[in-house]
């Protein structure tokens, strides 16, 4: 739910809640008043008549055209009392029960008791607590639907640099170098939010950079001794009194400075991939690349009895010249490290789609960390698990769908742009 | 032919030198800029291998003093820096060669041996073996009159074997000269030993000695002067 539409309704709810309490107090409050008007005219009547009683010596006549109704009632020696009550009558007029308003009180008049009752109708004030309640039904709709209908166009409008900001951090790229700038607004609440994204992001920047650059440092500091252990090796192996078994033991050193080293550069690749640091651009004729990769390769093919079935039609893709032969050296070399003996590899590319296919082990991959980094289909792979996460990161920098396939015995890479 | 070699890291320095040095090159090693300043002043050399990153200085500054005392001598970088920018760099400022740490010492004596021979044979970049004549520029070898016909990867193994001849180079040394060190093959290198037999068996219809010995299953000896053949091969 929305924070404007919750906010909607709460204030739709409280509104309600406080329209439908104060009608009630105003109608009952207004027939408080009404009817204490009308006991004050009844006691104005009652002074008039005890008044002209006592000037005249005789009752009055009550007015036909009066809408009170008087009664005189002689009730002796007996003084009655004086009380105000609510009754119903009929009423004439209106051919029905209506409610009316009584006052009785004693007149003494030659030496006799009267009781005196005045009826006054209520009609009046029925009316009109009616009419104020009607009105003020009406002012309720009236408030929600003004109050809905600006909270849409003014919320909406004074959230606007909210959701700015948040599309702004949504989009934030870590490794970018260009900052972050956020709508200006002189909400106090929101600059002060988009002030500490500022913050937050450009220190996250920061973090991430040294976390590059050392990344970069390590890399290159290893070479350095990774180069002296080779070229000892290098000049170790030179030595004719070098038995078979010591020879053994300095080929297993090879073997494994090499795996560093690759290592080594495979991740510093990664971290100048991520930091675009190949970004120059150029149309390149992948036909006459893959073409070229392919004679590159296919003594090695020979060597390893694979078979191939080539399919190359016309195609020019943009991206970095540096990068495609790293993709293609990753994809081809992949295709021959995990390939069988006898084994087969296709390839076919299309107007905007590469495809490199190969057989290998008979189960499928796992595509949801195959392009992780250090995935290793099984444990005791000689690969580093780094070569198709560097595919993976270039075809994302190049814009490039990348996809895994397992279809028909064959392991299938299919890259589209 | 006198070879400096400027590389501050002392180790890697001695080894390099104790690889390059034989019958034909002499090594002189430096271990900073200012030695090196000093030394390209001095004497003349016939190839230069030349760190980037220096104490006191980097070695594209080396470079440029190399082009504005006008001297001509063979450049070949060695630096832990795989960048494009700095090849390029290097290269304009008059490196012949860029060689990316790190390398197998057999890899870089066949650069070094490239560098001489494209800069003081004057376009005849040939390398005579007794009978055997490798022309570089050509791409053709002949034995006495007959011509050994090596596919193109032979050729280029082939003279890698005779840039490091009488050394030891490994399988691994090979397939990265070969195919390139970008290419991740995995540890099996008994592909080459096809080569390795394809070259054997052209030379030696050919009349050619064979010159290629397997050294314990590690890698191969190239020794032209051998007239013996030794029968211990895998």
């Amino acid at each position: 739910m929305k924070l404007l539409n919750k906010f909607s309704l709460i204030n739709l709810l409280l509104m309600i809640f406080i329209f439908i309490v104060s009608s009630i107090i105003i109608y009952n409050l207004t027939q408080v008043i009404l009817l204490r008007e009308i006991d004050n005219d009844l006691a104005g009547i009652e002074e008039k008549i005890n008044n002209y009683v006592s000037k005249n010596q005789m009752f009055p006549i009550g007015n036909p055209l009066d809408e009170e109704r008087l009664i005189f009632q002689k009730t002796g020696i007996l003084k009655p009392n004086r009380n105000v009550t609510l009754i119903k009558l009929y009423s004439a007029r209106e051919k029905k029960m209506h409610n009316f308003r009584e006052i009785a009180f004693p007149l003494n008049f030659n030496r006799q008791w009267y009781r005196v009752t005045i009826a006054k109708p209520l009609e009046g004030v029925h009316h009109l607590s009616q009419a104020l309640l009607i009105v003020s039904l009406i002012t309720i709709l009236a408030t929600i639907l003004i109050s809905l209908f600006l909270n849409r166009l003014y919320l909406r409008r004074i959230w606007k640099p909210f959701y700015e900001s948040i599309s702004i951090m949504r989009n934030f790229k870590i490794g970018s170098s260009e900052s972050l700038i956020f709508p200006r607004t002189n909400i106090e609440e929101f600059s002060f939010m988009n002030e500490s994204l500022s913050i937050a992001s450009e220190k996250a920047k920061q973090d991430f950079l040294l976390l590059k650059e050392f990344t970069e440092n390590a890399s290159h500091e290893m070479q350095t001794p990774l180069s002296i252990i080779r070229s000892k090796l290098d000049v170790l192996i030179q030595d004719k009194n070098l038995s078979e078994k010591q020879s053994e033991l300095v080929e297993s050193s090879y073997a494994s400075i090499k795996k560093l080293s690759r290592l080594n550069q495979s991740l510093l690749l990664l971290t100048k991939i991520e930091n675009q640091q190949f970004d120059l651009k150029n149309q390149i004729d992948l036909k006459s690349k893959i073409t070229q990769k392919i004679n590159q390769f296919s003594e090695l093919w020979d060597s390893y009895l694979i078979k191939s079935h080539i399919e190359l039609n016309e195609s020019y893709i943009n991206m970095s010249p540096e990068l495609l032969d790293i993709l293609l050296n990753n994809l081809f070399s992949n295709a021959i490290n995990h390939n069988i003996t006898p084994g087969f590899i296709q390839i076919e590319l299309n107007k905007r789609s590469f495809i490199i296919q190969n057989k290998g082990s008979n189960d499928k991959l796992d595509d949801t960390r195959l392009f992780s980094r250090f995935y290793k289909a099984t444990i005791n792979s000689k690969s580093n698990g780094l070569g198709l996460s560097i595919v993976n990161q270039i075809c994302k920098v190049s814009k490039i769908d990348l996809s895994y396939k397992f279809q028909s015995d064959l392991h299938s890479f299919s890259l589209s742009w | 032919m006198r070879i400096l070699v400027v590389e501050d890291e002392k180790e890697l320095s001695n080894s390099i030198c104790t690889y390059l040095k034989n019958d034909k090159y002499i090594c002189e090693a430096v271990y900073d800029y200012n030695e090196a300043v000093l030394k390209i002043h001095k004497s003349d050399y016939d190839c230069i291998v030349l760190d980037i990153t220096l104490p006191f200085g980097n070695g594209f500054e080396i470079l440029k003093i190399l082009k504005k005392i006008g001297k001509a001598e063979g450049v070949l970088i060695i630096s832990a820096k795989d960048s494009l920018n700095d090849k390029v760099l290097g290269l304009n400022l008059g490196a012949d060669d860029y060689l990316t740490k790190p390398f197998h010492l057999p890899e870089l004596s066949a650069r070094v041996g490239s560098i001489i021979r494209r800069k003081y044979f004057e376009g005849k970049n040939i390398i005579v073996l007794g009978d055997l004549r490798i022309d570089n520029d050509e791409k053709i070898v002949k034995y006495g009159n007959k011509i050994i016909d090596l596919t193109r990867k032979e050729f280029e193994l082939l003279l890698f074997f005779v840039s490091n001849k009488n050394k030891v180079v490994t399988k691994a040394a090979i397939v990265e000269h070969l195919w390139g060190d970008q290419i991740d093959l995995s540890d099996n290198y008994d592909f080459i030993y096809t080569h390795i037999k394809n070259i054997r068996k052209k030379m030696t219809i050919a009349g050619c000695m064979d010159y290629i010995k397997a050294v314990h299953g590690m890698g191969y000896l190239f020794n032209p002067n051998k007239t013996e053949i030794n029968n211990k091969r895998k």
